[in-house]
């Protein structure tokens, strides 16, 4: 029969491209260590880095050939590509660009090396501060990553906003209800202003953590997670007070409406439409806000040097430091799995040396996390406003990094959807997000 | 505007008035340009952010018009090559696609056999399988085979994942191709693929362009099979740089991504005008077999 | 899929009958030979297909991870993923949510408006069909990511949708918060009726004309020609068109995420954006990948009613 032609030419088609397949390159040259980072058009910042350092570091490492290979995606779908890469020995990456907030959760999974041995011999580290040393620090006490820089987050203003409503400047609120009070002042001189923002609900996704909710319970007398006991704090009243001081800015239109607040692209207009136009009185946001508006920023404003004001955020009712703050950032790690891992720490080592870490914090409007670099003229002279949110990394907090933590903020977010919109009030959003806490980690991971 | 070929000519009834036809047949172009321009008007914030200088999420009518998004996108690395590597994707599985389905269809399609249900249901399952959620054992194959990267491997991928559609697609318009045509051939002596291609396949050439454009679409725009499966930013498919427009923290770069878009778009409409050019050719075929 | 290569292996023929399936007579020498052709997809769709498919079901019965300590040892955890899955207050909505997002976009919108253009395509000018047809597509071969965000840029608050709604001195809704599933309905039926529209078009031209000649002479009107006549000779193609569309519809994520998110709260979220929320965005892949098996079942259930209903006495 003639089709059985057909078949075979189909046949040794596929055979051919399979076989084809088959010899593709399998990159296990031993001296060859590949680099895998995030790179979009809005982040370039350290493939230039990257770029950079290659060079120099094949120069002073003959033999070693550096591959940089970037993951072109947002940084879900570059979670989910790195951590897949990770899983098989064979494209697993010597050097990779890692979120704090999924290291320890990696360490568990197997695919971070540990770098005490490393670091205790590179004379750069006690350059960085505490707070950066923690967030590359695991549940068995080492550390596994080192921070590329952070950011911090704090109150950002309108100078005449405020001041058409009568607010004495600088505003430096040292309560929340402080914070209450000048919000209803701005709302009584103009009804249709934002007063305060505080992003909430699930569309802000981690901002809703980050730079909402998190900026409260941080700054309550309870916590989320108990490090020391490595369990999940339940049924606390700083949860309920959070919730609370949520359903008040929201309850009383002092915050956006919570159908614009829903939308996932609020902040935007919040940055491009709302400050410019003086439009809104104040909201938490992270240190990298003046990206947007400086010259080629996406929201360019010249103007926002002189009517952006800033602020620390009090505590609940100015306890403790007086002031709060939440941290991220990223960081640059070795994989468990390397072949060379000396060659991929010195590599690691030369992209976060002072000139390199200096460079990459101005270009990523990052805060400095190397002492040497906070004090740098240069780095300081970046924006009018990033010595004061480098200072403020004495008072930030690192997120519970746990490998739970994306599921449990999730839950935090459902909890802020529910106050803000007033479908729950505070404490029945909190019962449920207790609930929802034990059916994640198990009753044995939470205490009250 | 793109010119798709002549309608059919059928011969019409004669026997209607022809003051109501004329009406009926106005009405019918004012329903369907209607419905045209519901079509039309999502696609207007594409448009317009695409040329506008400072554009953002909201559609409106730009106040400066300005080139620079398409001079920035219309680079080398940025968007031909990876429009180079969608249309080996896309053209590759879909030639694939087509070939197998034809294949497996026809015995399906003309002889009744215990094997056909087994199969269709298997192959029924396979349709509505959401790719996203196997892919972790597929990237453990690709990666168990040495396949990684491997832009000929990822083809034949997206090619199994669209043949499930395809090969009941085909199915389907075989069935509708007579039998009694190839019976004639039979009569003459020729074989059952000499008469596939021969007799069946010129008079399903409408279905297979379908086929074809079907495979070709999901191909083209797939994200999530080649960003696992593909490693090297070279290899890359236009689908897959989209997201570089992006940014962190949330940024897009509006102008940029619309005016990538709808070139991105451009050559899949220009496929489609193409191929119904052919549709158009095979019509008169089938006519003058039918008369 | 293993069901299938053992029905190969009897390569039992059944003798043709009157059936209109069988449409050929040369049965007594059936033999396994006539479905050789059949192999290459067989080939294919077990390497890519059914081999993962059979993984993803194995790693549902466990508690399979990409980070955390699971993702170093998985565990068996036998049927915990299910019953997590049927205890979830959002799973029954979810479910819910999907039928209707298929039902109304897919089953209703696409078919009915991608037939009706379909049929007024074979009575308008030149120009019409050419202008309609090339929108129409259009909008199917956007990438689904930008279609998504056109769709999202119409339905928004300040969007195109309201902007043309106030040309009007009608105040629209915040569709996206308030009517979140009747936007995204909308928007599959935007974007996916090209594809009813191109398989009606393809089976109208294999309606002879002599058939709908006929029914005029007898003096059937258009809407009696239509269910008597037209509807029943692309039964087939219409029977296959629901249930390729039900099946892609019941996929769809993208589109759904760049609108709403699946909020607000979970008023909008489908199957789909559960298993990826589940499954990549917490990274648990033996739960997502529970829930892409419940997927395939209910795509298994829309398919089996389609073949029972609509072509009773084949290939059911």
């Amino acid at each position: 029969m003639r089709f059985s032609r057909v078949l075979a030419g189909v046949a040794t088609v596929s055979a051919a491209a399979l076989a084809f397949a088959g010899c593709s390159p399998a990159a296990d040259e031993s001296k060859t260590i590949t680099v895998v980072y995030q790179k979009t058009d809005g982040f370039v910042a350290l493939d230039e880095l990257f770029q950079k350092v290659k060079p120099e570091f094949e120069a002073a490492n003959p033999g070693i050939t550096v591959e940089l290979e970037p993951i072109v995606a947002d940084e879900g779908d570059y979670a989910t590509k790195l951590a897949l890469m990770q899983q098989s020995a064979e494209t697993a990456p010597d050097v990779f660009y890692e979120d704090t907030f999924r290291v320890r959760s990696d360490v568990d999974a197997g695919y971070l090396l540990n770098l005490d041995e490393y670091l205790a011999e590179w004379e750069d580290w006690e350059q960085f501060n505490d707070g950066a040393k923690e967030a590359g620090r695991a549940d068995d006490g080492s550390v596994y990553a080192v921070p590329l820089g952070t950011d911090t987050r704090g109150i950002w203003y309108s100078k005449s906003v405020l001041e058409a409503a009568g607010v004495p400047l600088p505003w430096e609120p040292k309560s929340w209800e402080e914070i209450l009070e000048t919000a209803r002042a701005v709302k009584a001189a103009s009804p249709d202003k934002v007063a305060f923002n505080v992003y909430s609900g699930k569309p802000a996704g981690e901002g809703s953590v980050m730079q909402g909710f998190g900026m409260l319970m941080y700054g309550t007398d309870d916590t989320l997670y108990d490090a020391e006991d490595q369990k999940w704090v339940t049924g606390s009243q700083g949860f309920v007070d959070s919730l609370a001081f949520i359903e008040t800015l929201y309850g009383e239109g002092l915050a956006p409406a919570p159908d614009v607040a829903l939308d996932g692209s609020m902040w935007q207009k919040l940055f491009g439409e709302w400050f410019p136009g003086g439009q809104i009185a104040g909201t938490i946001e992270g240190s990298w806000s003046p990206s947007f508006w400086k010259q080629d920023g996406s929201y360019e404003w010249p103007e926002y040097v002189d009517d952006i004001g800033v602020a620390a955020f009090p505590t609940q009712n100015g306890q403790g430091d007086g002031a709060v703050s939440l941290s991220g950032g990223w960081t640059l790690a070795v994989g468990a799995q390397s072949q060379n891992p000396d060659a991929s720490f010195d590599f690691l080592a030369m992209a976060l040396d002072r000139e390199n870490a200096l460079e990459y914090n101005i270009a990523n409007s990052q805060i400095a996390v190397r002492a040497d670099v906070a004090e740098d003229p240069a780095y300081l002279e970046a924006n009018p406003f990033i010595g004061f949110f480098t200072d403020l990394v004495s008072v930030t907090h690192f997120r519970p990094a746990t490998a739970d933590y994306p599921q449990i903020s999730a839950e935090i977010q459902a909890a802020t959807e529910a106050v803000m919109t007033g479908q729950m009030s505070p404490e029945e959003a909190a019962a449920a997000y207790d609930d929802a806490v034990i059916g994640i980690v198990g009753d044995e991971n939470v205490t009250q | 505007m793109t010119g798709q070929p002549a309608a059919p000519a059928r011969p019409r009834p004669l026997s209607m008035a022809a003051p109501r036809r004329a009406v009926a047949a106005l009405a019918s172009n004012v329903v369907l340009l209607v419905i045209g321009a519901c079509f039309l008007v999502p696609l207007a914030w594409l448009i317009l952010a695409s040329i506008d200088t400072a554009p953002s999420q909201q559609t409106r009518v730009p106040t400066d018009f300005t080139l620079e998004h398409y001079a920035a996108v219309l680079t080398p690395e940025r968007t031909l090559l990876p429009l180079w590597n969608s249309t080996l994707l896309s053209a590759g599985s879909a030639i694939v696609t087509v070939i197998v389905a034809v294949l497996a269809a026809y015995p399906i399609s003309r002889y009744n056999s215990r094997f056909n249900t087994p199969y269709l249901s298997a192959i029924l399952f396979g349709t509505c399988l959401p790719i996203t959620a196997i892919m972790v054992p597929v990237y453990s194959l690709f990666v168990r085979l040495g396949m990684l990267d491997n832009l000929a491997a990822v083809t034949f991928f997206l090619a199994a994942t669209s043949l499930p559609m395809a090969i009941w697609m085909t199915k389907n318009f075989m069935d509708s191709v007579p039998v009694s045509l190839e019976e004639a051939a039979w009569v003459d002596g020729a074989s059952a693929m000499r008469a596939l291609r021969l007799i069946v396949l010129p008079l399903m050439r409408p279905g297979l362009a379908v086929v074809f454009i079907f495979v070709f679409i999901q191909a083209w725009g797939n994200f999530f099979v080649p960003f696992i499966l593909l490693l090297s930013p070279s290899k890359q498919p236009a689908s897959v740089s989209v997201f570089s427009f992006f940014g962190q923290y949330g940024t897009v770069a509006y102008g940029e991504l619309a005016a990538y878009s709808l070139i991105y778009s451009l050559p899949v409409v220009v496929l489609y005008v193409i191929v119904s050019k052919g549709i158009g050719g095979s019509f008169a075929m089938q006519g003058a077999i039918k008369g | 899929m293993v069901a299938s290569t053992s029905a190969l292996r009897d390569g039992a023929v059944r003798p043709s009958r009157e059936d209109p399936n069988s449409r050929v007579g040369r049965s007594s020498r059936a033999s396994i030979a006539r479905f050789l052709p059949v192999v290459p997809s067989i080939l294919l769709l077990a390497l890519f297909m059914a081999g993962p498919v059979i993984w993803s079901i194995t790693i549902s019965f466990t508690n399979t991870a990409l980070t955390g300590r699971e993702a170093k040892d998985p565990s068996w955890v036998g049927f915990e993923n299910y019953t997590r899955l049927l205890q979830d207050p959002g799973f029954p909505i979810s479910v819910w949510l999907t039928v209707v997002f298929v039902i109304a976009s897919a089953v209703i919108g696409q078919n009915a408006l991608g037939l009706a253009i379909a049929l007024l395509l074979g009575r308008v000018t030149r120009a019409t069909r050419a202008i309609v047809t090339t929108i129409v597509v259009g909008a199917w071969v956007l990438p689904e990511i930008v279609a998504a965000f056109a769709a999202y840029a119409y339905f928004a608050d300040d969007g195109t949708l309201n902007q043309l709604l106030a040309g009007i001195g009608i105040d629209g809704a915040n569709w996206l918060y308030e009517f979140p599933m009747l936007a995204v309905i909308l928007a599959n039926i935007w974007r996916g009726t090209a594809f009813s529209m191109m398989v009606y078009e393809a089976a109208l031209n294999d309606v002879p004309p002599e058939i709908t000649e006929a029914a005029v002479i007898d003096g059937a009107g258009g809407l009696k020609r239509l269910v008597w006549v037209t509807i029943p000779m692309i039964r087939g193609s219409i029977a296959t068109n629901l249930m390729l569309i039900t099946l892609q519809t019941l996929a769809v994520f993208t589109l759904i995420w760049v609108m709403t998110k699946g909020g607000p709260g979970i008023s909008s979220t489908t199957l789909p954006i559960l298993a990826y929320q589940e499954a990549f965005k917490f990274q648990e892949i033996g739960y997502g990948s529970a829930i892409a098996v419940v997927m395939i079942l209910i795509g298994a259930v829309f398919s089996v009613l389609y073949l029972r209903t609509i072509r009773p006495g084949r290939d059911a």
